[in-house]
């Protein structure tokens, strides 16, 4: 997190219709001093070497702007590097590069991609466009032979767009690869493909629909409709990424009792005066809030999964579920997102929505060991409380990229 | 015959729910007609039974206040049909 300002970085993509690999590669990490930096890089043609010059080229650019190489030389070392390609003798792969530094300071490198979209949020969104300066690097000339052996000299010079601007919360950058400005090309709708203005009021509708649509679905969002132009069967690797700019989404989680039973008003205050989403996992913390803080739980008989206990409602909790059980559930999906239990509706999906959903979270774990779990004839995946959160922290940290509290009770 | 509603709950904590209390929270399927709109059925996030050896083993479901251990659907229905004087 930057200052008061979440960045979430969210990216999607298809690959060409019957390529076995993506030629398209979308690379995003953070440095040590507190940047972002993504990459998003398309390689010439498709499938595998498209994929490794693009790999090659984000990977090379993440580094180099991560250790503050100016972009010409930076650029110059890439086109170097990449391999020629036998059949168009040059070596190419387009490239965004977007460097954010720890004060929301956005500065933009694009090569041969589609020009990024900025929308701030005001009143009503805006599109902006920020002013961009050329950089002009020499290429290493590239040269083919013809089959009389004659070398012709290609092209020898590469024009980077830069740009620079201050983000401020509600920003939305929206770069995508030419399989999205281009899809649907020679379709009868789109017989020039999408196009950048298009898109632009595509998005522009998106985002005026869900005016706090989450980076991830943004992309999707672009990317789906991209494939359907080409029938879904995508002409090129579509690939779109967003990068949001916004105030943090805080979760708590309370799950567990406490060993001593004289903090249950304290655990009823934190819950009480904590601002974002809340929830609480456990039936014994679900009954100690309601009992310290007077407000009545009913359990939600309806539309029973019979795999997950059933969730609650209480006044200003935004779920009541039952502990180990859906915790260890989350975790599997969180684990393992891509398998069908995730569309299920019940409270584990819905904890996991809400988990991916947020950008701060916050654990508070009730340390007191379930003595009713300790029964022999009880099912042993009855894990320990403070290792299913572990686990779930964890993976919420390293997978995807939360901010992650774990407070002790 | 008397206009008698009977509060029936049953626990869905962790204990309850792995040791059969899963079945239990479709008792609402198994209530026989006659009884419709006499019973008040509810679930309750954890009766706190469990933890106390005393009071007997999971799952644990409640009829008019009266605590039952190892609960199974028959055996609330009965209880529920005691309670209702229509056995």
């Amino acid at each position: 997190m930057n200052g008061d300002i979440f960045i979430e970085v969210g990216h999607y993509c298809c690959k060409k219709y019957g390529q076995g690999a993506e030629g398209d590669v979308f690379l995003s990490r953070k440095t040590d001093d507190g940047r972002i930096i993504s990459v998003l890089s398309d390689g010439l043609g498709s499938g595998i070497k498209a994929g490794v010059l693009a790999t090659l080229t984000a990977t090379m650019a993440a580094k180099f702007v991560a250790e503050d190489m100016p972009p010409r030389k930076a650029a110059r070392i890439i086109m170097k590097t990449l391999p020629v390609c036998k059949e168009r003798g040059i070596s190419y792969a387009t490239f965004t590069l977007v460097d954010i530094d720890s004060q929301s300071q956005v500065k933009i490198i694009e090569y041969d991609n589609p020009a990024y979209l900025l929308f701030r949020q005001a009143a009503e969104p805006v599109l902006l466009e920020p002013l961009k300066r050329d950089l002009v690097v020499r290429r290493p000339a590239g040269s083919r032979r013809d089959h009389g052996g004659t070398a012709t000299a290609l092209l020898s010079q590469a024009v980077m767009h830069y740009s620079e601007f201050q983000a401020t919360a509600g920003d939305r950058l929206v770069f995508f690869s030419d399989g999205v400005a281009q899809s649907g090309m020679g379709s009868r709708a789109y017989p020039l493909g999408w196009g950048i203005p298009r898109i632009q009021a595509h998005v522009m509708n998106l985002i005026q629909e869900t005016p706090d649509i989450s980076a991830r679905k943004l992309a999707q969002a672009i990317v789906k409709e991209a494939e359907s132009h080409d029938a879904y069967h995508a002409k090129d690797d579509i690939t779109c990424a967003v990068i949001y700019f916004r105030k943090p989404r805080r979760l708590l989680l309370m799950t567990g009792p406490s060993i001593d039973p004289e903090r249950d008003s304290e655990m009823a205050q934190i819950f009480r005066d904590f601002t974002g989403a809340k929830v609480l996992c456990g039936g014994t913390t679900a009954s100690i809030i309601s009992r310290e803080l007077g407000r009545p739980i009913k359990v939600n008989l309806k539309n029973i999964d019979p795999s997950i206990p059933p969730a609650s409602t209480m006044e200003g909790a935004d779920l009541v579920t039952e502990g180990i059980i859906t915790l260890g559930k989350v975790a599997e999906l969180l684990e393992f997102p891509a398998t069908a239990d995730r569309y299920r509706v019940n409270p584990a999906t819905q904890l996991t929505e809400l988990l991916l959903n947020s950008d701060c979270i916050e654990f508070v774990v009730g340390t007191k060991i379930n003595e009713a779990h300790q029964d022999p004839t009880m099912p042993v995946e009855l894990e320990i409380r403070r290792n299913i959160i572990k686990r779930i922290a964890g993976l919420l940290e390293e997978k995807y990229l939360k901010e992650i509290q774990i407070r002790f009770i | 015959m008397s206009e008698t509603i009977v509060k029936v709950v049953v626990c869905s904590g962790t204990a309850c729910y792995v040791m059969g209390g899963s079945e239990l929270l479709l008792l609402d399927d198994h209530i026989p007609a006659k009884w419709k709109g006499r019973l008040e059925l509810e679930g309750s996030p954890c009766l706190g039974y469990c933890k106390d050896k005393t009071s007997g083993k999971a799952p644990f479901a409640m009829v008019d206040g009266e605590l039952i251990p190892q609960a199974t659907i028959p055996e609330i229905l009965r209880k529920i049909g005691e309670k209702l004087g229509d056995r």
